[in-house]
């Protein structure tokens, strides 16, 4: 019945479909969002101020200039060009305190970030591999610290170890852990059910290889989210323990810290009450928009959202 | 007379730059009391099309036709209000998935009850009663006690039944059945099929069918379209189409029908898939897949011409004689 | 329906043996010398020291100290303060109704604004409304709340004066505490002696104002983002396309058969925002010199007075378990497919 039918064979000359790399992909629905470029871009240049500080501040940032106590910032009246952001109650230059500020801040956001992920993932990948024994206590134990309101775990464990920049990260971490291991866990588990696990596992593929050749690059975009997402949040705990005198002590710039004295000056110095607040909620807005773009390019399915 | 007809239907997604048309250019008409059948592959737009129809596209695709009547009306222009009037009283519509089809939330005859309401502004027991006529009409036993379910409690064939009940509630003058068998078990199947030809004659509806089973449109339908990749490709009446298909995809669907292979060793399919966003050829849209393609069939794309049965879109249309 | 109720229920008892064993371990992390950390002095007698250790069971093994710690909760002893001398369970029930009043107040606020900005936000997807409300409320998310507070006390108290900066009430309202709760205690009061207290209510009223919205920030971003974000997931479901099939109009689509479902899941973010919200009382309380539980043990911290922490600590965390196991039951009475599983 089919005389005149060919073959079909591929045919080199006919147009190959071309489907756009992951990477470009990824850039295209990121760049998209516009929220997420812009909270990029303000990232970028806090973490270049923070690392270069020494040479971007004008100032140390401890040094006090007892002539120009409570110097209201430039633009104001009364203000001097030499304290662009004004000084605060000791005669410190605000601009100076805000950028090394960010030293501290990233760098408690980011250690509590790394200290929490890793035995997050480990523990996580454990209660799905071995859901019975093993998984069941580490998701009791997981139950019991989040039952505490986090900050008030955070303030608690700050209040054991005593305050300082070590304690807060441990705290800030110890605060971040169950969400890891719950996300790592659900994620692992679904995909411990797909084909290709159990065909790795026919294969002869050993226990640690399952857990993390196999499995945990692809638990990885909800995981690098939730990354980001507590990044932001760690930060603002950070500064939370500070504000309450707990966290990074003075006079070491802390964006927190610096607010902890701010409230005697409400009435007089509005500047050293806004600037380090809104210093912090530009940082932590930036991080959070660059999380929503993040989960739109990596995962749209991910609902999460805190 | 043609109750529904549309001429030149387009509906196009994602950017205007550069446009996914997930229907392109469609023609079909259909007349009071009759039984359409449209095929396809799945993504070759036989959902949306009828979706856009019935404004259900929410805003998101882009929707141009040179006509599109209904009952003498006019959907281009009417207004939103003015469409929810016609829209799940005159035109009903049953989807292919039951058990998502119904709102969790609420019990089956609240749903039912619903529709009354709205179109028909029924109250009191005069409601009830038609819904519980509307149960026993779609065959549901113990219909009473069932009004009060909610759809968890029901099964597939018994959830599609009521999504049936819902459609007819206000006599509907066209209903448009989107693969309303495919998510339920083999033994329903013709169970339900059965129950929607009897009420399409009973009432007197016009039904379009949406369907890949080609079997069921060979047993009721009076005409077929069949699609692919957002066009109509020929569009027929029912015997002359499995007696001498004009369009090589319809010949290849009919050859993946196990009854048309007879004495064949293995099931003829038809290699390839139907064509993406990203990958849609410039010529005549099956050419990737065509058995009998030529190098015309690869640059120009094929308009939709009349024949003496219906119509075909293909620069060479198969003579019907070796089918 | 009871089962279910039963096996969550369950789920409890470990999670609760789980906080006993951390507060228990709290006091035992602290470095130092447990007697002279809870005395507050260096270099005691050792007599009196291994009397102390002795009359607070320190010198048992640590099971048994454990075993006993359970035995007084169960009791109700939960020790007393360093600082007052008070049963720490007196001092909590006398400040917590001052949280649950600003924590409910708080919650109304939030739960309102946010599913009215969630839903908003939903029907016009896409456009500058969705953009800008959504926008907002991630900067709500984002929100270093005790700097929000003090820019509201400074803008709202200081510049405008509009409302009072700190407290409960006017001190010049001496108000019996009846149920706990200021504005039912104050309002009650200028009824029966309208003389001396008018005026009490409206002053009660004006004094939860900031701190009710400073603490109901970030529940209200929370709840806006999960509402828009439940919305559209539902919005996509068969079941809406066949509400819309059906020609009813796009309010009773949003309002009878997408909302509905789509509150599921923020009902269950709701109840996990009582977590956030009794960390946010710790903030909120010290900016606002409120009276609660937050304030309480953040002085207790300052004050190394071990027992109410502990304690403090313990109660909160029950709180927090039990209302987690009340959403879990009410998620079960919203949603019909729950409450039928067996």
């Amino acid at each position: 019945m089919s005389l005149q039918k060919q073959t079909v064979v591929p045919d080199a000359d006919a147009p190959v479909a071309t489907y756009p790399s992951p990477v470009k992909e990824f850039w295209q629905a990121f760049s998209q969002n516009k929220g997420a470029v812009a909270g990029l871009v303000f990232m970028l240049v806090v973490v270049f101020a923070a690392i270069f500080a020494p040479l971007v501040a004008p100032y140390s940032p401890i040094e006090q200039y007892h002539d120009h106590l409570l110097t209201p910032p430039a633009w104001c009246e009364g203000g001097s060009r030499a304290f662009l952001l004004g000084t605060d109650e000791a005669g410190r230059d605000l601009l100076s305190r805000l950028i090394y500020g960010a030293r501290m801040s990233l760098l408690i956001g980011l250690s509590s970030v790394v200290v929490a992920l890793i035995p997050g993932v480990i523990l996580g990948l454990l209660a799905a591999f071995f859901p019975r024994m093993i998984g069941g206590s580490i998701m009791r134990l997981m139950d019991v610290l989040m039952a505490l309101p986090s900050l008030l775990l955070a303030v608690a464990i700050v209040a054991i170890l005593g305050p300082g920049f070590i304690n807060s990260i441990i705290a800030i971490a110890v605060v971040g852990l169950p969400a890891y291991v719950r996300l790592t866990r659900a994620s692992a588990m679904s995909e411990l059910n797909r084909d290709y696990v159990t065909a790795s596992r026919v294969c002869g593929a050993g226990l640690l290889r399952l857990m993390f050749i196999t499995v945990l690059p692809n638990c990885m975009a909800p995981l690098i989210v939730h990354a980001t997402m507590s990044f932001s949040s760690a930060i603002l705990e950070a500064s939370a323990l500070g504000f309450l005198g707990l966290g990074v002590q003075p006079p070491t710039p802390e964006w927190g810290t610096m607010l902890a004295s701010a409230r005697d000056y409400i009435e007089r110095a509005w500047w050293v009450v806004s600037l380090p607040g809104l210093t912090i909620l530009l940082a932590v807005l930036s991080i959070n928009l660059m999380g929503d773009g993040l989960r739109d390019a990596l995962d749209p399915k991910l609902k999460r959202i805190a | 007379m043609n109750l529904l007809e549309i001429n030149s239907l387009s509906v196009a997604f994602g950017s205007t730059e550069k446009p996914f048309h997930a229907v392109d250019g469609l023609d079909l008409t259909v007349r009071q009391g009759e039984i359409v059948g449209i095929v396809g592959e799945s993504g070759s737009g036989k959902s949306v099309t009828m979706m856009a129809m019935m404004g259900l596209l929410d805003g998101q695709g882009r929707i141009t036709a040179e006509r599109l009547q209904f009952d003498g009306k006019d959907l281009l222009t009417l207004g939103a209000r003015e469409r929810r009037r016609i829209v799940g009283k005159d035109i009903s519509m049953i989807f292919q998935d039951p058990m998502t089809a119904l709102n969790p939330s609420f019990t089956v005859g609240y749903q039912i009850m619903e529709v009354l309401r709205e179109h028909l502004g029924l109250k009191g027991s005069a409601l009830r009663q038609r819904a519980l006529e509307l149960m026993e009409m779609v065959e549901i036993p113990a219909a009473a006690s069932r009004l009060d379910a909610y759809p968890h409690q029901l099964s597939g064939g018994m959830s599609q039944r009521v999504a049936i009940a819902m459609a007819i509630a206000c006599r509907p003058k066209l209903l448009i059945a989107d693969e309303p068998t495919t998510a339920l078990d083999v033994t329903i199947q013709a169970q339900i099929m059965d129950l929607l030809v009897s009420l399409q004659q009973s009432q007197n509806m016009s039904l379009i069918l949406i369907t890949h089973d080609l079997a069921v449109i060979s047993e009721i339908a009076q005409r077929v379209a069949v699609m692919y990749a957002g066009q109509v490709v020929e569009l027929s009446r029912v015997p002359d189409i499995f007696l001498s298909p004009a369009h090589p995809y319809t010949e290849a669907l009919l050859a993946s029908i196990p009854e048309h292979s007879k004495g064949a060793r293995r099931l003829s399919t038809l290699p390839g898939i139907v064509p993406g966003h990203h990958d849609r050829p410039v010529g005549c849209l099956l050419s990737p897949r065509c058995p009998y393609v030529q190098d015309s069939c690869r640059t120009v794309r094929p308009e939709l011409t009349t024949t003496s049965a219906g119509a075909v879109r293909c620069h060479f249309p198969l003579s019907g004689k070796e089918a | 329906m009871f089962a279910f109720i039963f096996r969550r229920f369950g789920l409890l008892i470990p999670t609760f043996i789980g906080i006993t064993l951390l507060t228990f371990s709290l006091i035992h992390m602290i470095p130092g010398d447990p007697i002279e950390v809870m005395v507050g002095e260096r270099n005691l007698d050792p007599v009196m020291h291994a009397q102390a250790m002795h009359r607070l069971g320190l010198d048992k093994p640590l099971y048994a100290q454990y075993f006993d710690y359970i035995g007084q909760l169960l009791n109700g002893n939960l020790g007393e303060s360093i600082k007052t001398r008070e049963p720490v369970l007196k001092e909590f029930l006398t400040l917590f109704p001052a949280t649950l009043e600003l924590a409910l107040s708080a919650m109304l606020f939030a739960a309102f604004f946010g599913l009215l900005a969630g839903v908003i936000a939903a029907i016009r997807r896409g456009k500058a409304t969705d953009h800008s409300v959504m926008g907002l409320a991630l900067t709500g998310f984002s929100m270093p709340i005790f700097w929000w507070g003090l820019i509201l006390i400074m803008v709202f108290s200081n510049y405008l004066h509009w409302t009072p900066v700190s407290g409960r009430v006017d001190l010049a309202f001496d108000i019996p505490p009846r149920t706990g709760f200021m504005l039912i205690d104050s309002w009650l009061i200028e009824r029966a002696d309208p003389a001396n207290f008018s005026g009490a209510f409206i002053d009660a009223l004006r004094h939860l104002i900031l701190p009710t919205i400073v603490l109901g920030t970030i529940p209200l971003a929370v709840i806006a983002r999960m509402t828009r974000s439940s919305m559209l997931e539902v919005l996509k479901e068969d079941y809406v396309r066949t509400a819309r099939a059906k020609g009813l109009s796009p309010f009773k689509v949003i309002f009878v058969h997408t909302l509905r479902n789509a509150l599921i899941p923020v009902l269950t973010v709701i109840g996990l925002q009582i977590g956030t919200l009794m960390g946010g009382a710790v903030l909120t309380e010290t900016i606002f010199s409120w009276p609660g539980i937050g304030k309480w043990l953040i002085d207790a911290i300052g004050s190394r007075d071990y027992p109410v922490i502990q304690s403090g600590l313990l109660m909160v965390a029950t709180l927090v378990i039990v209302v987690n196991f009340a959403v879990d039951i009410l998620y079960g009475v919203v949603n019909p497919r729950i409450r039928h599983a067996k």
